[in-house]
């Protein structure tokens, strides 16, 4: 399985603020409009690097395991993949179409159906209506919620809810799959049926991205692990 | 902005329909909501200052001219009262997912626009109740659709963005609405107005805007082209540079938010 990389990271650095009024933040983005992208590699105050100097190169096909302490970044790796966030230095290169499930039912509202749902969360994971429309069969079978899809989400149990969400999410068809520790939604037989369409996802040449505390399962579905401590990598693959 | 937009089309008509339904979902009389502010509105104004104050201003009857003002005041209002808390008020979705951020302002200014043509369609009903000569002239109103609807997108946009880093502009535009309305001519006329104030009053497209409205529809007269170059030149530069900075610093939305 060796080809063209999808994902590559080279020496990206990210910082943070701690601060909360973020008086400079705004001037800064502000004469950046007229100078063109600016960004120093020191640390002003109140700030500190969320990773430093972090080089990857994640091929088709593959599944990367991200794990660490708490705060060590690694959802804030998945986040510059996604767009979400830029880097403050360094180049992100990625190739295809993402999938973030970084949170589970992102978008959806209390007040809407199953159904209503199923077509707000579909569209920010980046599917079109056509899309959706074709495959709405197939994401309320693989839920298991039945009648249920038919009644305001607000009256789901929590179970349901993430069944739901986990549904929509892996019928997206992208190319690029970021778990964020959603790993362990629903019962064991829903479990065992995420894990299912997971590896189906890496033998259709899908690629994916995990991150989670838990080791144990990392070890079950990645072809390598990625240590973060601090925001430095301290083992995985080589760039 | 629009290249991007139009790929993420279906996510904005998704949104819009979102909103949609969430305003009147278990409501009473549903889309008779959108109706209801304006016409109540119109008819405060008709009773206070026609059969209380007693003012006589232009020559056509009040419920015209003052539903000729408050329409697209309330869509203006509508639009950038729901921008100002789009964008900090959905925080979960920023931190945790990309899409391009102005969707969920923009959303808000189309769901207040179809209120308003809503109420338009009301506005047309009046007219024909008070047999008001139509002419060729309130074509015009198309341009200055146009006109207001750009410019009440660009100050949602700027409005949206700013409050992500200062949540003072929450604050601080209740009371700048509040304003903004007696220096736009909904419940007087630019007419009764000295020319020295006049031309202050023009800075606010609104302004502009309203007045024309009731000039290309009650009196049918066309508007002065001069002033509308002018006036469109500066609302097209404004929304210019607004869209540019909002692609420039939506980057950070997520890290400041």
């Amino acid at each position: 399985m060796s080809s063209e990389p999808v994902v590559t990271f080279s020496h990206v650095y990210k910082k943070y603020s701690k601060q909360q009024v973020l008086n400079n933040s705004l001037r800064e983005e502000l004469v950046s409009v007229i100078t063109g992208r600016h960004c120093s590699d020191k640390l002003n105050e109140g700030e500190f690097w969320a990773i430093r100097d972090i080089c990857l190169a994640v091929e088709k096909g593959q599944c990367i395991g991200l794990s660490g302490h708490n705060g060590s970044g690694k959802s804030t790796i998945l986040k510059l993949i996604s767009n979400i966030t830029y880097p403050s230095l360094g180049k992100i290169r990625v190739q295809g179409r993402v999938a973030p499930l970084i949170e589970l039912g992102a978008g959806m509202h209390p007040d809407l159906t199953g159904l209503e749902n199923i077509y707000m969360n579909g569209t920010i994971l980046g599917l079109s209506i056509r899309e959706l429309k074709r495959d709405i069969e197939k994401i309320v079978e693989f839920s298991g919620l039945d009648d249920f899809i038919k009644i305001p989400v607000k009256k789901y149990s929590s179970g349901m809810y993430l069944r739901l969400a986990f549904s929509i999410a892996v019928h997206s068809p992208a190319d690029i799959f970021l778990f964020d520790e959603v790993l362990a939604v629903g019962d064991e037989s829903f479990q065992a049926k995420c894990m299912e369409r997971i590896k189906s996802i890496l033998s259709q040449n899908g690629t994916i991205l995990v991150v989670s505390h838990d080791t144990l399962a990392l070890h079950q579905i990645c072809d390598s692990i990625v240590t973060l401590e601090h925001g430095v990598a301290i083992s995985g693959v080589k760039p | 902005m629009i290249h991007r937009l139009y790929t993420y089309k279906d996510l904005l008509l998704v949104f819009i329909w979102r909103e949609f339904l969430i305003r009147y979902k278990q409501t009473a009389i549903g889309i008779f909501w959108a109706i209801m502010q304006p016409v109540s509105l119109m008819l405060l104004f008709t009773f206070i200052f026609g059969v209380v104050l007693q003012t006589t201003g232009k020559n056509y009857p009040y419920p015209l001219f003052y539903f000729a003002g408050v329409l697209p005041w309330t869509f203006f209002a509508g639009a950038t009262n729901f921008a100002v808390t789009s964008l900090s008020g959905n925080f979960n979705l920023i931190t945790k997912i990309y899409f391009p951020r102005e969707i969920i302002p923009l959303s808000g200014v189309a769901i207040n626009f179809i209120d308003y043509l809503i109420g338009l369609a009301v506005y047309f009903l009046l007219l024909l109740c008070y047999h008001t000569p139509l002419t060729w002239n309130f074509i015009w109103l198309f341009p200055l659709l146009a006109m207001l609807f750009m410019y009440t997108t660009s100050v949602s946009l700027l409005l949206a963005a700013l409050n992500v880093y200062y949540r003072d502009v929450k604050l601080a535009s209740t009371f700048l609405l509040q304003f903004l309305f007696f220096a736009t001519p909904v419940i007087y006329s630019i007419d009764a107005v000295d020319i020295r104030w006049k031309l202050l009053l023009f800075v606010n497209p609104l302004t502009f805007i309203v007045e024309n409205m009731r000039r290309v529809t009650i009196e049918g007269r066309g508007v002065i082209l001069w002033q509308f170059g002018i006036e469109m030149l500066c609302v097209i530069l404004l929304y210019l540079a607004i869209s540019k900075i909002f692609t420039r610093i939506e980057r950070a939305f997520a890290d400041v938010i």
